[in-house]
């Protein structure tokens, strides 16, 4: 009885927390992982960034640190997305000096010399394309995608992506990858969608 | 032997990728070419592979090889890679770096550049000028940004305040070599705020003959210059111990970089060598690919009561990131008299391209 009586107050805690993050994180209980794939001709596309347009959408209260890292000498992932207002750091991860710099249509910064061990940030605050460079090391480079939205995703080696937690709706859906012109789309998406993207 | 380097490098390259791609651990090799052209009638190609990457998680390796050929001696286009008309292999180790709580420790072991003051291959061949400081060339009684060490590297301490030491023994590239030896490097490094600082220590061997047979540079006589040339060809290098403290000091904010060296010592016994550079390198975010550089340097080095170098030299560069892996440069400097054999002024123009293969 007492063990039951006890299970029960366990279940009741359990499921008032999980309301409790789920609230406080903007989801709700219909949201769903929307899956698909990103294809170039037949071939499957890797750091292909897609995300849905949703610029009203709650942003979540403690978002993880978002990293573009420098480590053997090339920056770490290749192509990174974010949300609109999002704070990257960039650590520098090899015993050799790098001079992190972007002057394209997106942030504009250069954020010079620091040893390794140490980090610098820089806050993207607006949507855009941002490329970035080492002044240093020609071979260095790297994609910042903002978008202004939080449900994105960046493709994997085999050209998937998962978008997690997207309520039910109908969404204008965007696709981009160096050197490609953006892919714009409407769709209906529900838990059974999966969303196969190709440029020609 | 230059077959072998090369070839050394290459499979050494293919079998860490190898390896590296078996293990899915990440591996890369990169290629450049480069040109240029100085107005003192000096042309010089030049080709490297760099091969890099992790052989396990954590566990780095870096091994570099160089072909180059200048069309006479000279400190022209010798930034990023030492001359030696067969390919040589620069850097050859593995490294591991850890960090637990705030605190690094690091480990090299191999054949690396000698870890004294601003030393990395980065730091001087990439910033915009095409040449090495006076202090750092190895005709000048100095030490030489082609020093490089056969032995361990251990870092410690913070990532703002750590302390290296190195020993190996010398393994030099180039022109001047230092005679074999075990030599011992300290450096510290602190950084705070927009300043980076560091000093450093090395207790090595001699690098080249006595002064006496060298010319102070400007003194007239052919007969004895063709004499001291033979002489330089068959004498055994400097007798005693070499050694050297420096200075070095970086500030940088907003694309502005302003960073200075100074290096004084003793090149052999009853000699004395100093000098310093400041540079001034300029990489604003509007700027978009160019950067702007000024150099101003002074070397002097005496032997006895004899003043052999003594003089200033002034340096303006601008480098330009083209795109696809192009980089222009365009370097004017002018030399005072008392260093420079060659005419004061000079123009010095340099093209390369690097590709990465992942």
């Amino acid at each position: 009885m007492c063990t039951a009586a006890a299970s029960t107050r366990g279940a009741v805690l359990v499921a008032a927390l999980w309301c409790a993050s789920t609230i406080l994180a903007g989801a709700h209980a219909d949201d769903f992982d929307l899956r698909g794939t990103v294809r170039v001709a037949a071939h499957p596309e890797p750091d292909a960034v897609v995300w849905l347009d949703a610029p009203n959408a709650p942003r979540a209260p403690s978002e993880k640190p978002v990293v573009l890292d420098q480590r053997n000498f090339t920056f770490f992932p290749h192509v990174l997305a974010v949300r609109a207002g999002t704070m990257i750091d960039l650590p520098n991860n090899d015993r050799v000096f790098h001079n992190v710099f972007s002057f394209h249509d997106g942030k504009r910064f250069d954020l010079g010399l620091y040893p390794v061990g140490t980090s610098k940030q820089v806050y993207f605050d607006k949507p855009g394309l941002s490329r970035v460079f080492c002044n240093i090391h020609p071979n260095m480079t790297a994609y910042v995608k903002v978008v202004d939205s939080p449900y994105f995703a960046v493709s994997d080696r085999e050209g998937r992506f998962t978008i997690t937690s997207v309520p039910p709706g109908t969404y204008t859906y965007h696709a981009w990858r160096p050197g490609r012109e953006e892919l714009t789309g409407s769709s209906t998406l529900t838990p059974a969608t999966v969303l196969d993207l190709q440029w020609r | 032997m230059a077959v072998k380097a090369l070839a050394g490098t290459i499979v050494c390259g293919a079998v860490m990728l190898h390896a590296t791609v078996a293990g899915a651990q990440s591996a890369a090799v990169e290629f450049d070419q480069s040109a240029g052209y100085s107005t003192e009638a000096v042309a010089a190609v030049h080709t490297k592979l760099h091969a890099f990457g992790e052989a396990s998680p954590g566990l780095r390796f870096n091994v570099t090889s160089v072909w180059g050929k200048r069309s006479e001696e000279s400190d022209a286009f010798g930034a990023a890679y030492p001359y030696t008309d067969h390919p040589v292999v620069l850097d050859a180790y593995a490294e591991r770096t850890f960090r637990r709580a705030e605190k690094l420790f690091g480990v090299r072991v191999g054949r690396y550049r000698t870890p004294f003051g601003i030393s990395s291959e980065s730091d001087q061949a990439y910033v915009g000028f095409l040449r090495d400081p006076l202090i750092r060339y190895d005709d000048f009684f100095a030490l030489s940004s082609a020093f490089f060490e056969h032995g361990a590297d251990v870092v410690v301490g913070w990532p703002r305040l750590s302390l290296e030491a190195s020993l190996g023994a010398s393994a030099d590239v180039g022109e001047h070599t230092r005679s074999t030896g075990l030599d011992q490097v300290l450096r510290g490094q602190a950084a705070a705020g927009d300043f980076i600082v560091g000093a450093s220590y090395i207790h090595t061997r001699p690098h080249l003959a006595r002064a006496e047979i060298d010319l102070p540079v400007g003194l007239d006589g052919d007969a004895r210059l063709d004499q001291d040339i033979a002489a330089d060809e068959t004498r055994p290098l400097a007798p005693g111990r070499a050694t050297f403290g420096g200075v070095d000091v970086r500030w940088m904010r907003g694309g502005v970089q302003l960073r200075g060296e100074v290096i004084a010592g003793r090149p052999f016994d009853g000699a004395a060598t100093h000098g310093g550079y400041l540079d001034l390198i300029v990489h604003r975010p509007s700027m978009g690919p160019l950067t702007a550089a000024l150099r101003a340097e002074h070397l002097a080095h005496r032997d006895g009561s004899m003043t052999v170098l003594n003089g200033e030299r002034y340096v303006a560069a601008m480098r330009i990131n083209v795109g696809h892996g192009v980089i222009a440069h365009v370097e004017m400097l002018h030399t005072t008299e008392g260093l420079s054999d060659h005419r004061p002024s000079a123009f010095d123009i340099g093209v390369s391209y690097s590709r990465r293969l992942q």
